[in-house]
């Protein structure tokens, strides 16, 4: 357990020696925090802020996927994260290191939604409802976009970005986008956008707040002790990760996954080539208790309210997603078999988290 | 139900691992007490947000 790990480092080892050069403070519930300053993506179960009493933020540590929240975190990475905030403070206090603008203060009881969920019914603010009820409040009045604030967090392996994990930002290997943008093993990411970063968090807060709709990004690096710019064409859909994990951030609930069809299977079934038609490739149980839906493994869905492409949407369940709001009934066309058929679709909120 | 209280759990038995161990790190609970702090030694913050998602 990382947290417990980074905790009860022991004094005297290497960790321990760093950690007592701060004041350490642990913070397990957000109900006064300043969530303004301390901005980060709330499904992190740990995230870590390295600061001076200025509430001069200098780096960040955390970072999590879908598979655990410990995929980002590493003890050798967070003793490189620890030493480079001391060099940084030192240079703040020789008066060597620019002073930032303060983010203006937001605080958890700014939210309705939240509040009553969570101070009037005693209970704790936990990171993820602050997440889920922003969102919630954005829904209402017409901000919330969908792929900027429910796709957050973008996995770089999409783009073919590999770390090696406890050397923080050191590239261990390189596939896809930033391959073909000339990014090699070994190389140590320092800036993205000429933003300056010092950890696999920085990095992901500063790639998270690039819009959906960019295509370029211009990483510098480090490579045989010179500095190097490279641009990298961003893929389509480079934003899309895997957020099943935020299970309660997902709405609208369709309690079905699919998965994109082949072109060669769209051509053999006749759908247009950029048709979102996808396969059912699960079901969960809800869908039946719910009385969502009676789709099966196997179903191919083609179209949905008479939509059969989209310009983000590669699978019906996306399109769901993206399009549609929670509480919404739709039409699903359905093949099974040899047959074509209409289905109805009630879409829903996690209600008891919201 | 067990899923829910095993966070608890775990919270709790740090708790008193923090408070029996006497060789591990002084950690603050409270932001405002480490600004404090940090002001009057000169050090840095390690803040940790720990939340259950």
């Amino acid at each position: 357990m990382f947290d417990a790990q980074v905790v009860l480092s022991p004094k005297d080892s290497p960790r321990g020696k760093l950690m007592q050069q701060y004041v350490c403070v642990r913070v397990p519930r957000m109900d006064n925090v300043d969530i303004g300053l301390f901005e980060y993506d709330r499904y992190n179960t740990l995230y870590f802020f390295i600061l001076n009493a200025d509430e001069q933020i200098y780096l960040r540590y955390g970072g999590r996927d879908a598979n655990s929240q410990d995929t980002f975190l590493s003890l050798p990475a967070i003793e490189l994260a620890l030493s480079k905030g001391l060099e940084l403070h030192k240079l703040y206090q020789d008066g060597k290191l620019a002073r930032k603008p303060r983010p203006k203060p937001v605080f958890p009881k700014e939210f309705p939604h939240l509040v009553k969920r969570t101070f009037a019914a005693g209970a704790c603010v936990e990171c993820h409802l602050i997440g889920d009820f922003v969102n919630v409040h954005r829904e209402e009045d017409g901000t919330l976009n969908k792929p900027q604030h429910l796709y957050q967090s973008p996995d770089f392996r999409i783009i073919g970005l590999h770390f090696d994990i406890p050397k923080g930002l050191i590239v261990k290997d390189t596939q896809g986008a930033v391959k073909t943008a000339g990014l090699q093993p070994g190389d140590q990411i320092t800036a993205i956008n000429g933003e300056t970063v010092y950890t696999f968090a920085d990095l992901q807060f500063a790639y998270d707040k690039l819009p959906r709709t960019t295509e370029n990004m211009k990483l510098t690096v480090e490579r045989a002790g010179k500095s190097l710019d490279i641009d990298v064409r961003l893929p389509h859909l480079w934003w899309k990760t895997d957020i099943r994990f935020r299970q309660a951030s997902i709405d609208p609930r369709t309690y079905f996954d699919s998965l994109p069809l082949s072109a060669e299977r769209k051509q053999q079934l006749g759908l247009k080539p950029n048709s979102f038609a996808s396969e059912v490739s699960h079901v969960d149980a809800f869908a039946q208790m719910m009385k969502s839906h009676e789709l099966k493994t196997g179903d191919i869905i083609v179209a949905v309210d008479g939509a059969d492409t989209d310009p983000l949407a590669d699978t019906a369940e996306f399109y769901i997603k993206l399009r549609k709001k929670a509480g919404d009934s739709v039409t699903l066309e359905v093949l099974r078999g040899d047959q074509r058929i209409k289905m109805p679709l009630q879409t829903y909120r996690m209600s008891f988290r919201k | 139900m067990q899923l829910r209280l095993f966070p608890l759990l775990a919270c709790a038995l740090l708790s008193t691992a923090l408070s029996a161990q006497d060789e591990g790190i002084d950690w603050l609970s409270n932001y405002e007490e480490a600004r404090t702090l940090a002001k009057k030694t000169g050090k840095p913050i390690f803040l940790e947000f720990r939340c259950e998602a």
